[in-house]
């Protein structure tokens, strides 16, 4: 808190002028009454002037004052304001006002206020608490640790974080936090993020990568603060972005150092992850490669082809086949696998043992690396400060061939030009280069294979010798439709895709701004700011020769080989211009206010092609070197702009009631002329209770209530039709688009209302922040789904309401306090009800998003956002009807059932911070109860017979994959089963056809694929709780005490141990983290192909010279 | 100083004003205008696209008549064709890629000026050659489904269109067809290359809408039989599809996505999905059929290592198969450029065989138009005119012998069936309206053989009061639901 004030002692000095000649100097120093240390950054006025200074890190200030001035005024947010004579070398106590009810936090615009004045919720995080215990993307942090705010980070590599806040408002548009940092809003687009309108996207388990959000660009090290604006009524100042919550970021400013010289920080570690095995599956070891007995052996197991010559024909496996429902293993059965297929390989002609796999796929994986260093130096004077800083992160990812290495340079400076006139800017670039991100969803991904299609007779650690020995894509699963055909069918060496097929990409991010700002007069200043966010992304995938073809390139046909690269070119920028104002009516009444405009203009381009048909030449990635003539590349140039005004007016009673009011209008480029100006209003009013009822047990009490709409435009492009150009086929072709746009269209609406009730007792030990909200949105801007017989799949259209109600609840205890030891407590938890109240007019279902399987994401009326549809059980008398002829559930013939839902009952987090002296010891709990996950994985990996599960025994102590055995074989069924039989018994009823219902007593026969997973049961049997409770983050760290650095050149030293991700408490979701989806984006509850998650332990040292 | 921020705001106030904002809503690189030809170009392929392609997710209507069956994967062979939306992607592909589209190239060609005296008598063959296509269309996505949206279809004013009666569709769709074929000028040029059919040739797009007419005309055979009798004989009076070289197939290139689609499930994706089934093999293999070498090729049958036994052997319709273990689609069907053949001079002449047997007057003998189908395909595959008297000779060929079946729907369907191999929907077609050859539907099946196609699960979720009216009408949205003109 003492460094956010201090930031703000120096923004509040804005205008406060500097002495020149004819003045004398005297000099002094602050220190606190509470214990006696000296308070930094207190603000040092000559009375009745503007002449003033701060005190630098000892307490100690020097001033110059006018000969004709007396008395000084001394003041520091959180302490009391003290006038003094002014007398040289005088010593001023400053003692505590409330300290904690006067914290000033950043709100919406940048402007800084008293938390209690403020009228909605809002909570806080310091820069350490996201940096501690790091991750990649430092949106991860945030997770458990603020109220309302759900993250959902995936196992990507440099992957995407899905953030929401109070639940999902919008239908198809986006849901996304927006990001703000030193006021100035930047982008977080999503590179996977594909509007439902396009199939096949990687947002809905199509082949791709998960390009990772925009706001990963932030250095968490140089981050001082974070505030979290939940509701309309904190974020309306933003207009049409501010619907779903705004995340403030603080930049570190330059701070005087201690020493009077030039601070410098050096922050490093290094973290190893393992893989949870929680999160990877649990193989079954009994049986091999196949998808039953009907191959040419004996035994139906495997392929007869005479290997060794010797004019016999000998047992192969089928190693076309990727599923685990072949023979059962026999270390005495000798087989040609595929590392007798091909010559040079050791084992070429050489029958092995028929055993599982001695290295199995986990093998694969590589302990990830991260190591992360920043630098920075810093300095301040009552001139001026700067801060310059530093950061690279390399990290070795999951599996081999994986690489992410950011570097990032950042300038934080400002200058008083004169004493009404501060210039600041800030500036800062990022490159990130990635290599081998995994790739995600159905086809090409090394995890749905593991996780779906594999054969557990498979040695990863012989496919890697394989390819390493000879850099050819030898592989575990070829065509084999001839003894030279070795092309591989579905899947290629694990080891070649991650050496030959792998992506890279890279972003440079240039963020800046140039604020000039200045005093008109004591209650009125201006600021005038010009913000540049741009970036320049390049992304390129690579599909080598000789690889298994696979959806590709621009067409998204079927491709053996090639290259695809696409170009974005981003530029946001913001100019700002804004009035403050502040002023005291009378001494019981003050009134603040603002009054400000914006212009934003958002440019979008980008370029995307690729070869067609494969390479011309192997090993040239480059679009001219393509076998076959191009496809038509594929070019988008968006530009949005948006004209904002807005002003805010805020009056404060005897600091004790506070009213907000704030209007904006928007005139955005999206809309259409008659409906593109529009007003976003909000109230807001806040009453400390606590001033009037003046309890010896209650230290702080209020109550706040708010009102706000605000809303967004339309994405660019939205209103008229234009054709899509085909590439020719011959002569040039052309199509109607797929969406029918609208000319008409209005902005979205959200209304909200919230109401918080905030108290502290037991001398602030114990302290509660709880929210109430309701918020509805309507009007919302949607494609909706047609019936394709329309001539189009979607119309753009207004229309649907979604309500979103919800309870948050900060808790903050302090157990323990003593002279040495600290204990504090915050526990956050927040539960949103959410519901699709209507779409439009005759339609009660919107499709969000696809899956394989008929699975399907929608927002249906009357339900949560997000329901899963899908194909159920049916039931008879409350018990699963099961087929008399199969012994199989009978599914419900359309896959239109609601099957699950992907928002979870409630979010919750536990932190626990202790202090002993220079030692701090902290842990967070994460957990997310209930929301659903369907799971691809086990839909097919059950039925492909890789799991633990399809190899146990049945009730007779048989294996579960041993043939039926009737008592008597020619009677069959009638005779009732033998005590051998193989096969197991569903639970449930047969309905006979004339309505007579029995208990089922027909066995499954799982002796061949389809026994168990997709081919056995409805698509519900695959639906998993997506709850979890995590223990998210430990850290222990010691800083040197500072009284061992006196004298000393190194000015603090301290060493953190951390953990992130130690352990997935508890989870439903088998063999997988809940959390791993695909990316960010609306569609989310699809559980496919994902790598497992990682334990991470690491190390840090940071210090200060 | 006032003055000064005084000056600034409204300086900045006066630049919001003057730009104009909606200007940046322009979408500069997709065209908001285009030629009607494109659509057309665009939709025809579309269209023939789905009619001769095999991927699993579109078009399984080779397993429907076992001319093909799966190695591993099942689901399609067992009728399974919910789980992956078969459905809904052929009706999808059909009214918005192909009729939309079309209807779209009709709008713009309409609203076109024209400006010499001779491009009228062009442009009307092109509206008809649109129209033609446009009656293709339609007709298939009724023969599948049955009743179907029409009047208020492709219009989005109308979001949940009602279905019509499949009759009534059918026969508004012989009048359509009419008229266009009357409109057709055969003095005159039509869409020209950017018709991949026939180059815009209007005398051939005059048969080829005669062909289909007659097609129509025999559909309706059992439902309406005076409209199918003046429907077929006035068909064949105006010309139809009696030579190989007139017959209605796009010309693919050599390049993805311009291929024949089927190069791109058998050959582009790497698999081996598909063989063909051991109904139409045993049945060939019978018969000694001449077109076996270009329907598929030989596999080794030799228990003995490195003694080699070829023969033709299909997999087991709708059980796992292990692909190296049976004959493969023929090399001449995995080219890139292989023709997609849409009506052919075999289908027209076996529809005459039947409108002869029926007592149509369409000249000749059902004996002759069948045999001249016979021919046709055997021909048309690469075979000799040679291996064709040969294979007319045959007594379980020869049309007057007992052994080629006992009635006519037998003789025909069977013949039918043969020479629609690679034609999945029209030999499902032949087979729903014949009921010959008889299959016999695999033990696992999840249904019986369908008849039609169920509606889409989305036509159910966006369409759903449309939906239930249609359900009913029809008979319930079953696969078993016989539609109007499938009487027996």
């Amino acid at each position: 808190m003492r460094k956010l004030t201090f930031l703000l002692a120096c923004l509040l000095l804005v205008g406060v002028g500097l002495v020149h000649a004819q003045s004398k100097s005297i000099s002094g120093k602050v220190l606190s009454s509470d214990d006696g240390q000296p308070v930094i950054g207190a603000t040092v006025l000559v009375r009745g002037t503007t002449v003033g200074t701060i005190t630098n890190t000892d307490g100690v200030f020097k001033i110059s004052i006018p000969g004709n001035a007396k008395d000084l005024v001394i003041s520091y947010v959180g302490m009391k304001t003290v006038q003094v004579e002014a007398t040289p070398d005088i010593i001023i106590t400053l003692a505590s006002e409330d300290k904690l009810f006067n914290e000033v936090v950043v709100t919406a615009m940048g402007i800084s206020r008293e938390k209690k004045a403020l009228g909605y919720a809002t909570q806080e995080l310091s820069g350490d608490e996201l940096s501690t215990v790091k991750s990649d993307n430092f949106l991860n942090s945030i997770s458990g640790k603020i109220s309302g705010v759900q993250v959902k980070r995936n196992t990507n590599i440099g992957g995407s974080t899905n953030i929401v806040m109070r639940g999902s408002k919008s239908l198809t548009g986006n849901n996304q936090v927006l990001f703000v940092v030193d006021g100035v809003p930047i982008s977080n687009d999503n590179f996977n993020y594909v509007a439902p309108t396009a199939s096949g996207s990687q947002s809905t388990g199509a082949v791709g990568y998960d390009y990772g959000n925009a706001a990963s660009d932030i250095n968490p090290d140089d981050i001082e603060s974070v505030n979290v604006l939940k509701g309309a009524a904190a974020t309306a100042l933003y207009g049409s972005r501010a619907s779903n919550g705004v995340i403030m970021i603080t930049t570190k400013k330059g701070k005087m150092s201690n020493t009077k010289r030039v601070g410098v920080t050096i922050n490093t570690g290094v973290t190893v992850g393992f893989v949870d095995k929680s999160t990877f599956p649990t193989y079954q070891n009994k049986y091999g490669a196949g998808y039953g007995a009907y191959y040419d052996s004996a035994d139906g197991y495997f392929l007869l082809r005479d290997i060794n010559g010797d004019g016999v024909d000998d047992l192969v496996t089928p190693v076309t086949e990727d599923a685990s429902f072949g023979a059962p293993f026999d270390p005495s059965k000798k087989v040609y696998q595929w590392n007798s297929l091909y010559p040079g390989l050791p084992n070429y002609k050489v029958a092995t043992p028929w055993v599982a796999a001695k290295n199995g796929p986990i093998t694969f994986f590589e302990n990830p690396v991260t190591y992360n260093t920043t630098l920075s130096i810093e300095n301040a004077t009552s001139n001026g400060s700067y801060r310059l800083s530093y950061n690279n992160l390399n990290q070795k990812g999951l599996m081999p061939n994986s690489d992410l290495t950011k570097n990032s340079f950042g300038f934080n400076g400002s200058w008083k030009v004169t004493d009404k006139l501060t210039a600041s800017g800030t500036s800062s670039f990022a490159r990130q280069s990635m290599t081998g991100r995994n790739s995600t969803g159905y086809n090409d991904n090394i995890m749905s294979s593991m996780r779906q299609w594999m054969e557990t007779n498979v040695d990863y650690k012989d496919q890697k010798d394989a390819y390493m020995s000879t850099g050819r894509n030898i592989t575990w699963n070829p065509s084999y439709s001839s003894e030279t055909d070795l092309q591989p069918i579905y899947w290629d060496n694990p080891y070649w895709t991650r050496y030959q097929n792998y992506e890279t990409d890279s972003r440079d991010r240039y963020m800046g701004n140039l604020t000039l700002d200045y005093k008109i007069a004591d209650w009125v200043s201006v600021m005038g700011r010009v913000t540049l966010d741009a970036y320049n992304q390049q992304m390129d995938e690579r599909r080598a020769v000789g690889s298994v073809p696979t959806t590709f390139g621009l067409d998204r046909t079927d491709q053996g080989s090639g290259y695809y690269r696409k170009d974005v070119n981003f530029n946001e920028f913001n100019y700002d211009l804004m009035a403050n104002f502040k002023k005291n009516i009378t001494d019981d009444l003050n009134f603040t206010g603002l009054l400000g405009l914006n212009i934003r203009r958002t440019f979008n381009n980008s370029i995307a092609s690729s070869t067609n048909g494969g390479l011309g030449s192997p090993g040239v990635y480059s679009i001219q070197n393509s076998a076959g003539p191009l496809p038509f590349p594929v070019e988008t140039a968006e530009k949005i702009g948006v004209d904002g005004i807005y002003g805010s007016a805020s009056f404060g009673y005897k600091s004790m009631l506070f009213l907000d009011a704030t209007i904006r209008q928007d005139h955005s480029s999206t809309l259409p002329v008659a409906n593109n100006t529009y007003y976003y209003p909000s109230v807001a009013a806040s009453f400390l209770f606590s001033n009037v009822m003046k309890q010896d047990w209650l230290e702080f009490g209020k109550v706040r209530l708010s009102y706000a709409q605000v809303g967004s435009s339309a994405g660019f492009d939205q209103l008229n039709d234009s054709y899509s150009v085909i590439t020719p086929f011959n002569t040039p072709m052309s199509s109607v688009g797929g969406t029918k746009k609208n000319p008409d269209l209005k902005p979205e609406n959200t209304a909200s209302i919230e109401g918080g009730l905030e108290m502290y007792f037991l001398k602030r030990r114990v302290g509660f922040d709880l929210a109430l909200y309701k918020t509805n949105t309507t009007n919302q801007i949607l494609p909706l789904s047609l019936s394709q017989t329309t001539g189009y799949s979607r119309m753009n259209i207004n229309a649907g309401e979604i309500q979103n109600k919800g309870v948050e609840l900060a808790l903050m205890l302090t157990p323990v306090v003593t002279k040495n030891f600290r204990w504090d407590l915050k526990i956050n938890w927040s539960k949103n009800d959410n519901k699709v109240l209507s779409l439009i007019q005759g339609v009660d279902n919107l499709q969000l998003g696809s899956f394989q399987g008929n699975v399907t994401l929608n927002a249906r009326v009357g339900e949560p956002y997000g329901v899963l549809l899908g194909t159920d059980y049916t039931y008879a008398n409350g018990q699963k009807v099961i087929d008399a002829s199969n012994g199989k559930p009978v599914k419900t013939a359309t896959a239109d059932h609601v099957i699950g839902n992907v928002t979870p009952d409630w979010n919750g987090g536990l932190q626990s911070t202790m202090t002993y002296k220079s030692w701090s010891f902290s842990f967070l709990i994460d957990m997310q109860q209930g929301g659903d996950i369907f799971s691809l994985d086990m839909y097919y990996g059950l039925s492909s017979g890789l799991y633990a599960e399809t190899a146990g025994n049945n009730e007779f102590g048989n294996p579960l994959r041993n043939p039926i055995v009737y008592n008597n074989p020619s009677v069959g069924f009638a005779s009732g089963y033998a005590s051998t039989t193989g096969g197991y018994l569903n639970q449930g009823v047969n309905v006979s056809s004339t309505g007579v219902i029995t208990p089922n007593n027909r066995r499954v026969s799982a002796t061949t694929y389809s026994g168990f997973g997709y081919g056995a049961e409805p698509n519900k049997a695959f639906i998993y709780d997506a709850g979890y409770i995590k223990l998210r983050e430990v850290s222990l760290s010691y800083s040197l005490p500072a009284k061992l650095l006196k004298g000393a050149f190194i000015q603090g030293l301290t060493l953190t141990a951390v953990a992130s991700n130690p352990l997935i408490i508890r989870k439903s979701l088998p063999y997988a983290d809940p959390e791993s989806g695909l990316g960010s984006g609306n569609v989310q509850g699809y559980s496919i192909g994902s790598l497992p998650s990682t334990r991470d332990f690491g190390f840090n040292v940071k210090l200060n010279f | 100083m006032k003055k000064i921020f005084i000056t600034i705001l409204s300086a900045a106030l006066v630049f919001m004003s003057c730009q104009n904002l909606e200007d940046l809503n322009v979408n500069t690189k997709d065209p908001s205008a285009v030629k009607g030809e494109t659509l057309f170009s665009y939709a025809q392929k579309n269209v023939v696209d789905q009619m001769v392609g095999t991927n699993v997710n579109f078009n399984i209507f080779r397993f429907f008549t076992q001319q093909w069956t799966e190695t591993t994967y099942l689901d399609e062979v067992n009728y399974d064709i919910v789980t992956r939306t078969i459905p809904g992607n052929h009706w999808n592909t059909l009214f918005r890629l192909g009729l939309k589209n079309l209807d779209e190239a009709t709008k713009v060609l309409t609203a076109t000026p024209v400006v010499l005296p001779e491009n009228s008598i062009i442009r009307k063959n092109k509206l008809a050659e649109i129209e033609i296509m446009k009656v293709y269309t339609w007709g298939v996505l009724v023969q599948t489904f049955g009743n179907i949206p029409y009047s208020d279809a492709l219009d989005v004013t109308k979001p949940t269109p009602k279905y019509d009666d499949a009759a009534t569709i059918y026969k508004d769709l012989i009048t359509k067809l009419n008229v266009a074929i009357s409109k057709l000028d055969v003095s005159d040029e039509g869409l020209g290359a950017y018709d991949n059919i026939y180059q815009g040739d209007a005398s051939k797009w005059l048969k080829f809408a005669n062909s289909l007419k007659l097609r129509m005309g025999m559909v309706i055979a059992d439902y309406d039989q005076p409209l199918s009798k003046t429907t077929v004989e006035s068909a064949v009076a105006s010309g139809v599809i009696l030579e190989n070289a007139d017959n209605a197939a796009l010309k693919y290139m050599a390049n993805q996505p311009n291929t024949n689609p089927l190069y791109v499930d058998l050959v582009a994706s790497g698999r081996s999905d598909f063989v063909p089934a051991n109904t139409l093999v045993d049945a060939m293999n019978a018969l000694s059929d001449p077109r076996l070498p270009f329907y598929m090729s030989q596999v080794d049958t030799s228990s003995v290592a490195n003694v080699e036994k070829l023969a033709y052997v299909g997999g087991e319709y709708g059980f796992s198969n292990t692909f190296s273990a049976f004959s493969h689609i023929s090399k001449k069907i995995q080219q890139p450029t292989f023709e997609g053949l849409i009506l052919d001079a075999a289908e027209t002449e076996f529809l005459l065989a039947e409108a002869a047997e029926r007592g149509y007057s369409v000249g000749g003998s059902a004996e002759i138009h069948y045999n001249n189908g016979v021919k046709a395909s055997i021909l048309y595959w690469g075979g000799s005119q040679t291996s064709v008297d040969a294979y007319l000779a045959t007594p379980k060929v020869k049309y007057t012998v007992a052994a080629s079946g006992t009635t006519w729907q037998q003789k025909i369907g069977t013949q039918a069936w043969l020479a629609l191999y690679n034609r999945g929907w029209e030999a499902w077609q032949e087979w729903v309206r014949l009921d010959y050859p008889v299959f016999v539907a695999p033990s696992t099946a999840q249904s019986e053989i369908p008849v039609r196609l169920i509606y889409p699960i989305s036509e159910q979720t966006l369409n759903g009061g449309a939906y239930k009216a249609a359900s009913a009408a029809i008979g319930g949205d079953l696969v078993s639901t016989k539609l109007f003109f499938d009487k027996h």
